[in-house]
């Protein structure tokens, strides 16, 4: 028996049970497992910053380089001169960028006044293909306090849809993508009176960056190049985001027609990201402080 | 092992947990291809459990799963039709793949590296497969979470096959800090000989 406890295979056995279980119990609000992962988020979280700043500056440090070589090929005898003045420039190029889309955030807040935006950068992506969902660097700490059933939009600066913040932390976030599999949304032919649609993620269409669009009325002609806007209903999301454009519609099933929807937001060229929490959602929030332990059940049906 | 090599290969292990799984949710998309992203973290676990055992691919990956769940999440539509941000599963798959890295192509081939190579693409192709067939399996269990109508060249070439090419190509960096910036001394791998990896099996490495 002592022999069959120290067998390797039986103790992949053991210890994937154990984790089977913990997995399914992290379904449970307040499961240890979580709780656990949680703390040590704390503990990775800063190295994975350590590391992101690490990259953004090497990144920068070479993209400078190699605009300084090419300088001192036109112009040897001021290459060095050449190289620092271009390298201070794409900084202020960056900076200048920087200010422009954060500039963005005040029009979104006229768009949509009824609705607190809380700025965020987003920290960590997609780890593979399966079900990842990205972390962005705001959390209860900031404000961001969700409920049982609640979730909040996120969108970019141009005010496309990103996707919607399922779950909190102290200072993070985790935000469903829109390209998610498991990511629904209510939208509609962005005109007066426009189709319905129901936007969802899609794991074939993932991989080119495109969404499954379904459920609209028979009658309806979709074309490539219709705008594609939230439409409100269902409650968790505002009226009038913009989502994407239709890219290429299927009618070889007329029981069934569907369509593909290019999102605006490009969430692998995004850094900033806006949280949109409506003011009686802030109001809840006030009512019922540190409600920690109920964040996270962000509903599967449709925005 | 003496007190000095053994903290060595602690902070070895530390230093590329945190930092490979940093690097892998942090610039994706500069990994990728096609849709696929290749898994620095996995291929990791894996050399580790071909090249130094089982106990230590174990740790390794649990370790290594626990920075993915951290990182970057999964979420899934449950049995009750509600989204859920699971923890665990990272650590459940990397825990496997070290197992299944230390398991096959290390003995008889005496750990070789082009059969770490072979071991990779191995344990990518038995991951791809069980993973499609899990996530197929689940939207019988769970209606909500909609169809998986992946066609067979999707799964085939696009998932599978493109995945394992990526990891394979991220398997010569990994191979290389292993070789030379790895948990136990290059000087050391060199007088390890190729009978006490026949003998005593895990935490060896074989000079070829």
């Amino acid at each position: 028996m002592k022999k069959l406890l120290k067998t390797k295979w039986f103790i992949v056995l053991a210890v994937s049970l154990l984790l089977i279980a913990g997995i399914i119990l992290s379904f449970v609000p307040g499961s240890p497992l979580k709780a656990a992962v949680g703390l040590a988020s704390n503990a990775v979280s800063p190295a994975q910053k350590g590391v992101k700043t690490t990259g953004n500056a090497f990144s920068n440090f070479w993209s400078a380089l190699t605009d300084g070589i090419a300088i001192r090929e036109e112009n040897k005898a001021l290459k060095e001169e050449i190289a620092d003045l271009k390298y201070r420039l794409n900084q202020y190029e960056e900076a200048a960028i920087r200010y422009e889309e954060l500039k963005g955030a005040f029009h979104i807040r006229d768009t949509f006044s009824n609705y607190d935006i809380y700025g965020a950068t987003i920290l960590s992506r997609e780890a593979d293909e399966w079900f990842s969902v990205i972390r962005i660097n705001a959390g209860k700490n900031e404000g961001i306090v969700l409920e049982q059933g609640q979730s909040y939009p996120v969108v970019d600066v141009e005010m496309n849809l990103v996707g919607r913040v399922i779950e909190t932390e102290g200072s993070t976030s985790k935000v469903l993508p829109l390209l998610h599999e498991g990511f629904s949304v209510a939208g509609k032919v962005n005109e007066v009176n426009g189709a319905s649609v129901i936007i969802s993620g899609d794991s074939v269409l993932k991989r080119s960056g495109l969404c499954r669009v379904k459920s609209f009325d028979k009658g309806v002609k979709l074309e490539p190049g219709t705008v594609i806007v939230t439409s409100g209903e269902g409650g968790l999301f505002p009226e009038g985001i913009p989502i994407g454009t239709i890219s290429s519609v299927d009618y070889s099933s007329p029981s069934e027609v569907t369509a593909t929807l290019r999102p605006f937001s490009s969430i692998g060229e995004l850094e900033d990201v806006f949280v949109m929490i409506p003011f009686n959602a802030d109001e809840n929030k006030e009512g019922v402080p540190g409600t920690s332990e109920t964040s996270g059940q962000g509903q599967g049906g449709n925005g | 092992m003496d007190r000095r090599k053994l903290i060595r290969k602690i902070l070895v292990y530390a230093i590329y947990i945190l930092l490979l799984s940093s690097l892998q949710v942090s610039y994706p998309y500069s990994f990728g291809f096609g849709g696929q992203i290749a898994d620095f973290t996995f291929v990791f676990v894996v050399l580790t459990g071909y090249f130094y055992g089982f106990k230590d691919a174990a740790v390794v990956g649990l370790l290594m799963g626990l920075a993915r769940d951290c990182l970057a999440p999964i979420a899934i539509i449950g049995i009750d039709g509600t989204l859920h941000v699971s923890a665990g599963i990272g650590m459940l798959v990397m825990f496997l793949a070290g197992a299944v890295g230390s398991s096959f192509f290390t003995k008889r081939m005496h750990r070789n590296i082009p059969f770490a190579f072979v071991s990779v693409a191995f344990t990518t192709l038995l991951y791809k497969i069980s993973g499609h067939f899990l996530a197929y399996s689940w939207t019988f269990i769970a209606p909500a979470a909609g169809n998986y109508d992946l066609g067979v060249y999707e799964i085939v070439v696009r998932s599978c096959l493109l995945q394992t090419l990526l990891n394979l190509i991220a398997t010569i960096p990994i191979l290389l800090l292993l070789r030379f910036a790895g948990p136990v001394s290059i000087n050391e791998t060199r007088s390890t000989s190729d009978d006490v990896i026949m003998t005593s099996g895990d935490n060896s490495w074989l000079q070829i």
